[in-house]
């Protein structure tokens, strides 16, 4: 078989499977949480019910450009993560990303409710707060392994993390901000009580709504496929490694949004800048060094 | 920059549990001023008196608030024996104390939770929560309900408790001080905490003083108000009382005097209950209150309430008039907006423990 | 399968109640009586939810908003009056600016009684309320044609013909 319909196969599982995957995952965390303030919690299945029946509702919109930009939203989530499995280019990844968050932004500047616009600022505070780490991660991949393709990289002759740990603390900071987990669950969140209703998803409603879950679901995959590309190389055991770190990583997410509130804007944009400084910089310093 | 956005805060709003209107006009998420507009909850429940008799209406009285109801009926009840000159038995007195002490712990667990809530700790809101119940059961297995009391009424109480009982709840507020050092040390000690509730929301003692707040809004800047220290004739005065003080103001401070207070509530039972008289629990009432006026104070969760009532030989009162903890702190709330940030406002409202149903009656 | 009796989603509102009510409302939530293990989520959003669970009565000043909140649910919703001032206007029912109980301003479906309603009760009435809910959302299924001629089926044979004219038109 030849390398691109290989490609496109792994590509193609990813659309059919992750959807699966992160719906599970959110339906993992909320279980976990519950747990853990000594409740029972819903069933694990639970975000699939959620999904079916906010497809169900009365769709109610503020104006037809809400739903278009989330159409896009979901699409550059899904483009992205098809990129990335079907073994692309990872600036390419991150650049994808990237438009799908504006998108996402814009939806929630286009309807005139003040929350909306609160949550949607504080949007982009995160995506200024992230960026840095997410392009450092990029970069600290290209110094190590001499190439953005995802598929070299998970190849590469031994494990990434040992090279590039500060970059991993960095993500692992980040991943906070991305999961939308406390302290940094600022523009909008899962659980009610938070100043701005609803945030940026206070005028989305019905399928709509459905379409952000289900973005957020791939959205999540991808990034702990970030993670598995610290930890698996090129034996061919590897993927266990790589999949129980991707499981720890999400659980240790789990366990610092139940024992943090939520953090101000600017406590997130200053904090995650430091960590890009102190831990991303030196270790691209460190691998700039090695080369 | 400089853009400037107002923002319709409530009366629907999930940090709230009570609908107040806020027209919040930002700058740039920072509140520039907050215009409150209130009456959602107005029943308008004063008037009611003119309609049930004196002794009916205890129980109205007591559902002016959900939180604070056993306070409330107290109140009127005293109110009303005041006037009448009727002298309850000094064991309805100490029950009274009793029950009112809980009611505090109560209510203070419950702003504890949706504090934690407010700042998105939603952990912490469920832990508070669990360990409330164990108060509630306590108050259930003594009057039969769990929010509305009903054991209060003009010349007693209703109920007894057993002595067996009485033992039985000093055990399990033994085992509930232990839940509630987790949770202190949690609220007290933790980064994120401290990073969202100190320094904010500072109110000077001057301001308390000029401004006229009450309960652990004024007892966090260092103003020594608390009714319970100038008791006459109840619980208060037997067994000895120091209120809780803390100098900062910030809403780090109000917290923290909020904590301190559930220890001392719980040292306050465990003094009612070693000394508790024998005897009756509540005297006949007989007549129609004389053509007078009263007015008495109880030490509510939330500061001094001030009840008035005025007598006109009938059946019926001819006023009562109540003035709540909450009435007195909303220009403390509205001077504290000034200035805060925009994620700060359900902090700094909850931060008062705004009770808009005993503001607006 | 009905989706929505698994992922009910409620907005909570405290018309003109004494709070009691409201903190039961709450107190479901919490580890003791925990209603997220039935899907059920507090989301403050009217726009998400589909359970208007609401406390406390009518008065002269919240009739508007309760209406607003009521029309800003999507299809299909159902109403939860939780006490009895919701039902009837309790205690305060002859207050000089109480209009009476919820149903002076929305339809109500589900009653749950009490002052204060205990959470087992307030359970009790949710579950009540998806029964409601399930058969609300059947009807919002079925095509305008097909609802045409259900109407037409319990009118008189002549009659029909002109109604459903009237209704082409």
């Amino acid at each position: 078989m030849s390398d691109m319909v290989c490609n496109i196969v792994s590509g193609i599982v990813y659309l059919i499977l992750a959807p699966v995957i992160g719906g599970l995952l959110a339906g993992i965390d909320r279980k976990i949480s519950a747990r853990m303030q000594r409740r029972v919690g819903p069933p694990i299945t639970q975000p699939f019910y959620d999904f079916f029946k906010l497809w169900d509702k009365q769709p109610v919109a503020v104006n037809k450009a809400q739903r278009f930009y989330i159409r896009g939203f979901l699409l550059f989530a899904i483009l992205s993560g098809f990129f990335f499995f079907a073994h692309g280019d990872l600036l390419l990844v991150i650049f994808t990303l990237t438009i799908a968050s504006v998108c996402f932004v814009i939806a929630a500047y286009a309807s005139n409710s003040p929350y909306s616009q609160v949550g949607a600022e504080r949007e982009l505070a995160q995506t200024m707060a992230y960026e840095p780490m997410m392009l450092l991660v990029a970069l600290g991949f290209y110094l190590h392994c001499g190439t953005f393709d995802a598929k070299a990289i998970v190849q590469s002759p031994a494990m990434n993390f040992i090279y590039m740990p500060g970059i991993f603390i960095g993500l692992c900071y980040i991943l906070l901000i991305k999961f939308r987990k406390s302290p940094f669950d600022l523009s909008m969140s899962h659980e009610v009580h938070q100043e701005l209703i609803q945030g940026a998803l206070t005028e989305i409603s019905g399928p709509t709504l459905a379409m952000i879950e289900l973005a957020h679901w791939y959205e999540n995959v991808l990034l702990l496929g970030f993670v598995y590309l610290f930890f698996a190389w090129a034996p061919i055991w590897t993927p266990v490694v790589g999949i129980a770190m991707c499981a720890l990583t999400y659980f240790s997410d789990i366990v610092v949004d139940n024992c943090c509130s939520r953090m101000k804007w600017e406590h997130m944009l200053s904090s995650a800048w430091v960590v890009t400084l102190v831990a991303g910089f030196a270790n691209v310093a460190f691998l700039m060094y090695m080369r | 920059m400089g853009k400037s956005t107002i923002i319709p805060f409530g009366p629907q709003h999930p940090v709230l549990p009570e609908p107040i209107h806020l027209d919040l006009e930002l700058k740039d998420e920072k509140v520039v001023k907050a215009i409150p507009s209130i009456g959602y909850v107005h029943r308008g429940l004063e008037k009611l008196v003119e309609k049930r008799g004196f002794q009916e209406y205890v129980y109205v009285a007591e559902r002016v608030c959900g939180i604070c109801s056993f306070g409330h009926g107290w109140g009127y009840s005293k109110a009303v024996e005041g006037l009448m000159e009727i002298e309850i038995p000094k064991r309805a007195e100490y029950l009274r104390t009793i029950w009112h002490e809980i009611s505090r712990l109560h209510s203070h667990l419950l702003w504890a939770g949706l504090g934690a809530d407010a700042l998105g700790f939603e952990s912490l809101f469920m832990q508070c929560w669990r360990i409330r119940e164990t108060i509630l059961d306590i108050i259930e297995q003594t009057t039969g309900g769990r929010v509305i009391f009903s054991v209060c009424k003009v010349g007693g109480v209703r109920r007894d408790i057993s002595d067996n009982d009485l033992k039985e709840i000093v055990k399990r507020i033994e085992k509930l001080k232990k839940e509630i050092d987790g949770i202190a040390a949690i609220f007290l000690n933790d980064e994120t905490i401290h990073s969202r509730l100190k320094g904010v929301g500072v109110v000077s003692y001057d301001d308390i003083v000029a401004l006229g707040a009450v309960g652990p809004t004024a007892r966090a800047s260092g103003v020594p108000q608390d009714y319970r220290l100038g008791d006459e004739g109840g619980a208060y005065k037997d067994l000895g009382f120091t209120p809780v003080l803390a100098t900062e103001g910030d809403c780090f401070a109000r917290a923290k005097v909020r904590l301190l207070e559930l220890y001392q509530s719980i040292d306050i039972i465990k003094g009612c209950v070693e000394n508790m008289p024998a005897g009756d629990i509540a005297v006949p009432v007989k007549g129609f209150p004389p053509a007078a006026e009263y007015f008495t104070r109880v030490e509510q969760p939330r500061g001094e309430a001030v009840y008035y009532v005025k007598g006109n030989k009938t059946k019926n009162l001819e006023r009562f008039r109540l003035r709540t903890p909450t009435n007195a702190n909303i220009a403390v709330l509205v001077k504290m907006l000034q200035g805060c940030d925009l994620a700060d406002v359900p902090n700094i409202i909850l931060t008062i423990d705004p009770c808009i149903s005993c503001c607006e009656r | 399968m009905s989706y929505i009796t698994k992922s009910p989603w409620l907005v909570h509102y405290d018309g003109s109640s004494c709070n009691g009510c409201d903190i039961e409302v709450l107190a479901c939530l919490t580890p003791l009586y925990d209603v997220e293990r039935f899907g059920i989520v507090n989301t403050g959003n009217p726009k998400h939810a589909d359970i208007f669970l609401v406390t406390g009565g009518v008065n002269t000043q919240n009739y508007p908003v309760v209406k607003q909140i009521y029309e800003q649910i999507p299809d299909p919703k159902v109403v939860i009056a939780v006490g009895t001032c919701a039902c009837s206007g309790g205690v305060f029912h002859d207050c000089y600016n109480m209009l009476g109980g919820m149903d002076k301003a929305i339809p109500v479906d589900v009653y749950v009684p009490g002052c204060a309603a205990r959470p087992e009760s307030i359970i009790d009435g949710v579950v009540k309320g998806l029964a409601v809910l399930e058969e609300k959302q059947k009807a919002m299924a079925i095509p305008v044609r097909e609802k045409q001629a259900l109407r037409e089926k319990e009118l008189e044979p002549g009659v029909a013909v002109n109604k459903s004219q009237e209704a082409g038109k």
